[in-house]
């Protein structure tokens, strides 16, 4: 029984080791004053954390990713609530069909999605690369979009809509006055993951760079391999404590686990 | 259930028309470039060329190597783990699962970045080799095999993880006992009785760790270097560097057809569990 009681904790202590250390190291290692990289940090400073803010590049394409994640699930989201209601009220001649059409980005591997687009939209049809970008993180938050909203509409009963419109009401009364208040938490969950996985997502986006037109996690990737400070370390730590913020907040006022 | 197809189209068809416009168009063409002969017509020879390098076949094989062994691994730790969370108590539960699952919402760059800190030749591992005399010089372990398999590893664990678990807490409560007490011993409990149980959310769990590998990009880029590819990083030279997208359509293909393969193994067992319970 011994044996038993100590494998729980070590085994957990490990595990846990393993996926939450290299963060806390990360947060440790941007409170450096070294020059370089390392860990344990040579002595205390914010100076890299504040560095972080004072880099131009990464400004702006902070505010290229916090366009596309925003903008992108919002476009989603006004394509992928309409066919969710479609896929689980009506019945649809070809259904399955439309299903795999809409959740077929997340098969594919972001890195063929971005060649594509960049190959057979943005060179042939002159588009620009801003504009690119955003068809591409919407076609990518499309699948979450309707996964999410349909699983959110199969948990509401149908007969509830049938009602109000039994009642006198119009379909497309019915649908913002009885579905849509009632699916809000799903909706919004939807948000929450489609920000997420986009600001994350850095596959789809590495075709798709111009002159100073880039998401944040590609310009990362960029910075790091050229200089070797904590800076990355620095807005690594920094983004991450924004995703975990979200989700925390996400999770204790929505509940967001029932719907992902 | 409405009846109206009319209406049922106009809601449905906007989100199709633009996947299909935007994603499933672009794919088609730029896969369909790989076969495409120079003076026009169908041809396979650039999948012979591109399997009769020997460079080609090492990275492929490297992939799929490193795909099954990150799978297999993160399946053994993933069922201790999977156990050991299964067996709190409820309030305990929720959180240890919650720091599991934490990671997921860190940004992979973040997440590979730490290793650079950890594996690298003034990071901790080297620190500590040499601190205790294990070894002379700085060990190169970045820009290798052991690098990526660690990386990934660390990134795709919680998925087998949180599939493992509810695997287990579906499963009846009493069948350990069961068979502990007709003399089981706990390898025989595992093999006959924990895995068939959970047979399902293991597979569902590797599919997910199997695909991540494939596809994962910033793994074998920041820890793998320019040396040491896998299929991604390869697509991505051979556009950047060698302007070859025949080639690229080659790995893509190979890409699409190997995550593929493994979604339609994850829906057969989906079925066929969903067949024994209705049964």
């Amino acid at each position: 029984m011994m044996a038993r009681n100590l494998f729980i904790p070590i085994t957990l202590g490990l595990v846990i080791a393993f996926l939450i250390g290299p963060f806390l190291i990360i947060v440790a290692a941007s409170f450096s004053g070294g020059e370089t990289l390392a860990f344990p940090p040579q002595g205390f400073s914010l100076r890299w954390i504040a560095k972080v803010f004072t880099v131009e590049s990464f400004r702006d394409s902070f505010f290229m990713s916090l366009f596309l994640a925003v903008g992108g699930t919002l476009v989603a989201l006004i394509l992928g609530i309409p066919a969710s209601y479609a896929l689980s009220r009506y019945k649809l001649p070809g259904a399955e069909t439309i299903r795999t059409i809409v959740s077929a980005p997340i098969i594919v591997p972001g890195i063929i999605v971005g060649l594509s687009l960049l190959r057979y939209i943005v060179v042939p049809f002159q588009v620009g690369i801003t504009l690119a970008l955003f068809l591409a993180h919407t076609a990518l938050i499309l699948p979450y979009a309707v996964r999410v909203v349909s699983a959110s509409l199969g948990n509401l009963r149908s007969d509830i809509e049938e009602a109000a419109v039994l009642l006198g009401s119009s379909r497309l009364g019915a649908f913002f006055r009885v579905v849509l208040p009632n699916i809000r938490g799903g909706i919004m969950s939807a948000f929450i993951l489609g920000f997420v996985t986009s600001f994350n997502q850095v596959p789809v986006s590495l075709f798709l760079s111009g002159p100073g037109v880039r998401t944040l996690p590609v310009d990362m990737i960029a910075y790091m391999e050229i200089v070797f400070d904590p800076s990355v370390a620095a807005l690594s730590a920094l983004l991450a404590f924004m995703s975990i913020g979200i989700v925390f907040l996400a999770e204790r006022f929505l509940g967001f686990s029932r719907y992902v | 259930m409405f009846q109206n197809r009319a209406e049922a189209l106009a809601l449905a068809l906007p989100a199709a028309l633009f996947a299909a416009a935007v994603f499933i168009a672009p794919v088609v063409i730029l896969l369909s470039d790989g076969f495409r002969a120079p003076g026009g017509g169908w041809t396979i020879s650039a999948y012979t060329e591109f399997f009769s390098s020997s460079l080609n076949q090492a990275v492929f094989l490297r992939t799929l190597k490193l795909g099954a062994l990150v799978t297999i691994v993160a399946a053994v730790i993933g069922y201790a783990a999977a156990f050991a969370i299964v067996s709190l108590e409820p309030g305990k539960k929720g959180k240890v699962t919650g720091l599991i699952v934490l990671p997921l919402m860190i940004s992979p760059v973040a997440r590979t970045y730490a290793w650079i800190v950890i594996l690298g030749r003034t990071g901790i591992v080297n620190q500590a080799f040499q601190a205790l005399g294990l070894s002379e010089a700085p060990l190169r372990i970045l820009f290798s095999e052991t690098a990526i398999f660690i990386g990934l590893l660390q990134l795709f664990l919680p998925l087998m993880i949180i599939s493992l678990i509810s695997a287990l807490e579906n499963m009846p409560k009493d069948a350990i006992p069961a068979a502990r007490v007709l003399g089981a011993n706990w390898f025989q409990v595992f093999w006959k009785v924990i895995l068939p149980l959970t047979k399902e959310g293991v597979v569902i769990g590797g599919t997910l760790v199997f695909t991540g590998c494939l596809t994962a990009y910033i793994t074998p880029a920041i820890l793998g270097g320019s040396k040491v590819l896998m299929l991604e990083t390869l697509l991505y030279q051979q556009v950047t560097v060698s302007n070859n997208f025949v080639a690229a359509s080659v790995i893509a293909l190979i890409l699409i057809v190997m995550s593929f393969a493994a979604n339609i193994l994850l829906k057969r067992v989906a079925t066929a569990r969903n067949k024994t319970r209705s049964a």
